[in-house]
């Protein structure tokens, strides 16, 4: 399965996903004109490489993200809600969530966010500095 | 040119502490632009990382909710005097922001916007957290908003989210104001 890379714009982030190391990263800010359908091939990427995961196969997701609008914030529940079902049918599903302890709204967003999941090791990750 | 007093305007705006006001189109590249202006800005006047990111969160949500709503007039005959409507102001006021926006609604657009505003002028943080977590699995609907913005604001406000309704002819002009 090919690598999913997408490089960030002013209002969407950049990701990177490797299904050969199980290694998904999202950085950056999200407030695109239409967040369903800029995450739509994000998610056809997603559902492909959980449906071919082997079983008790490792997924660490590290999001580093700065800003995410309303719509942004559904799409990413809905992105995570993938990841638990993943993890409740076995596989060892791990999600850092970096923010930067200056920016309290990203730190409640994550909060809000593992608030829903339940299989999912979720982490929240804080880091001063070098995250802008 | 006789009434068009720049001057006037220029103290005008001043004494309201209006900063930065974005009107006129609002095209997603605009919104991107002048919100990336905004945050310029608020770094120059050194403030916390924090109220920065709200007031932008704010700004972003209003820009986008204006621009959201005049784009489904644009295919409608009458449309042209709503598209042409919003307006976006980050201002001043001692030590807080005020972030307002502005724009024509349709009369039977009124109702439904001003019942959500007083359930959320009525509930508490706690109050907005939960329906905040009710929300957030609701689906985006066919304009690609979820509902979320106005309660994400109200999380923000320093105080109740305030709104005013002035009627313009045969449409109703909405101002919305936001204090971070």
């Amino acid at each position: 399965m090919d690598k999913l890379i997408i490089e960030a714009t002013r209002s969407s982030p950049a990701l990177e996903f490797d299904a050969e190391t199980g290694r998904l990263s999202i950085k950056g800010e999200s407030y695109p004109e239409n967040a369903a359908a800029f995450y739509a091939p994000v998610f056809a990427w997603l559902k492909e490489f959980l449906a071919g995961l082997a079983s008790g196969a490792a997924v660490q997701v590290d999001l580093q993200i700065l800003y995410l609008n309303s719509s942004s914030t559904k799409v990413m529940l809905n992105f995570l809600d993938l990841l638990e079902q993943a993890a409740q049918s076995g596989a060892s599903v791990t999600v850092n969530w970096h923010y930067d302890p200056d920016n309290e709204a990203i730190l409640e967003c994550g909060q809000d966010l593992s608030e829903e999941l339940e299989a999912v090791m979720f982490n929240m990750v804080g880091q001063t500095g070098n995250l802008s | 040119m006789k009434d068009f007093d720049l001057v006037r305007l220029r103290d005008d705006l001043s004494e309201r502490g209006i900063l930065m006001i974005l009107s006129g189109p609002f095209s997603h590249s605009i919104v991107e632009e002048f919100g990336n202006a905004v945050r310029h800005y608020l770094e120059n006047a050194q403030l916390s990382r924090t109220a920065m990111m709200d007031v932008f969160a704010v700004y972003v949500e209003q820009a986008q909710n204006v621009g959201n709503y005049l784009r489904r007039w644009e295919s409608e005959p009458h449309g042209a005097r709503i598209i042409n409507s919003g307006i976006v102001i980050i201002a001043r006021d001692g030590e807080r922001y005020v972030i307002s926006s502005g724009n024509l609604l349709a009369p039977q657009d009124v109702a439904p916007l001003t019942a959500r505003l007083e359930q959320l002028r009525a509930l508490d943080k706690m109050g907005l957290k939960a329906l905040h977590k009710e929300k957030l699995r609701q689906p985006l609907n066919e304009w690609g908003s979820g509902g979320l913005g106005l309660i994400q604001m109200a999380r923000k406000a320093a105080a109740p989210l305030q709104y005013a309704l002035t009627t313009v002819d045969e449409w109703v002009f909405f101002t919305l104001r936001v204090m971070i």
